[in-house]
């Protein structure tokens, strides 16, 4: 395909490439690594999301909850960022050249910035929230705008795999 | 013939199977739901049994993360067995034929049962199980619902 560049395509075609799409046993592996890494990070990130909101685990401390469950999503994260580079080696074409795939993207990066802010700025005054069953609107709006972003993160990578359109 | 053939035939027979059949979109929708409600239920699994282990929130009680977290995962255990179902109808012969899908059964029913009866004793009693019986009982749980997602995943591949 003349439209796809020159490195999706040499990606695609390594031997790391070729090896895992082709293989009996290695893409099955790798995705279903994928999708248990999935349900464990956005899982567990969850239901931060939904404290921040006021919405769960009501009983405990907002700061108490982001302690204990960030360091659990943190590691699914990264078998899943890993995992999902493995995937996108071994057809970055067909990813390319998705619709699904770069709305995935997009949405990915929304996610990561909206974190990113969270982590670096909003969360400076988490212990102040723990005297309030819900916390100030800023870490409300970041938590809804989490569990939006990563359910279109899910939702539009289920598609790439359907290659719908 | 296997005692269960006529429940898959019935199924694959049925006008919910056949409309979903019938069109390209129904399943890959039908099925992001199911992944969804599964994403939310399999981290509720997480935190709780963790919590049942100690390993985590330690200063909450057992319960208390319970019932917080109960209402969450009973919803979202109605959308994926709602979903499922329908997933089910749709490609019955299928999953008659498919050994992970036998698995997966098996698991689910014995992830419900024992989730019903012996985790929810251990989760909602004023005193928290003693440590080795509690992580017993968190492991259990969480690798019966690891089966019912390996055999899940497995049905799309083998």
């Amino acid at each position: 395909m003349s439209d796809v560049p020159a490195v999706i395509q040499w990606l695609q075609n390594s031997e790391i490439g070729t090896g895992i799409r082709e293989s009996v046993w290695t893409f099955p592996l790798v995705e279903t690594t994928h999708v248990l890494a999935l349900a464990l990070s956005v899982g567990v990130l969850i239901w931060f999301d939904l404290r921040l909101l006021g919405w769960g685990m009501k009983h405990t401390p907002v700061s108490q909850v982001h302690k204990q469950v960030m360091p659990l999503a943190g590691i699914g994260f990264i078998v899943m960022f890993i995992s999902g580079i493995l995937l996108f080696w071994s057809e970055a074409e067909k990813c390319y050249l998705s619709g699904f795939f770069r709305a995935k993207v997009l949405f990915l990066v929304l996610a990561g910035v909206n974190a990113a802010v969270f982590e670096f700025t909003t969360k400076k005054s988490i212990e102040e929230w723990d005297k309030y069953p819900v916390p100030p609107p800023k870490a409300r709006i970041a938590g809804l705008f989490s569990i939006l972003s990563w359910a279109a993160v899910i939702i539009a990578g289920r598609a790439t795999a359907y290659n719908l359109f | 013939m296997h005692f269960l053939l006529p429940l898959f035939r019935w199924a694959d027979g049925t006008w919910l199977g056949e409309t979903i059949r019938g069109s390209r979109i129904y399943f890959p929708i039908i099925e992001t739901f199911h992944l969804l409600a599964l994403t939310m239920l399999f981290g509720a699994v997480i935190v709780l049994n963790l919590r049942l282990c100690r390993v985590i929130m330690k200063n909450q009680p057992v319960q208390q993360v319970a019932e917080d977290l109960s209402p969450y995962a009973f919803w979202s255990l109605v959308v994926i067995l709602t979903s499922g179902f329908m997933l089910f109808t749709s490609e019955a012969m299928k999953c008659y034929a498919s050994k992970p899908f036998q698995v997966k059964m098996v698991f689910l029913f014995s992830a419900l049962i024992f989730h019903f009866t012996v985790h929810r004793k251990a989760t909602r009693s004023d005193r928290e199980p003693t440590l080795p019986w509690g992580s017993l009982v968190g492991a259990v749980n969480v690798l019966l619902w690891l089966g019912v997602g390996l055999g899940g995943r497995g049905i799309g591949f083998l």
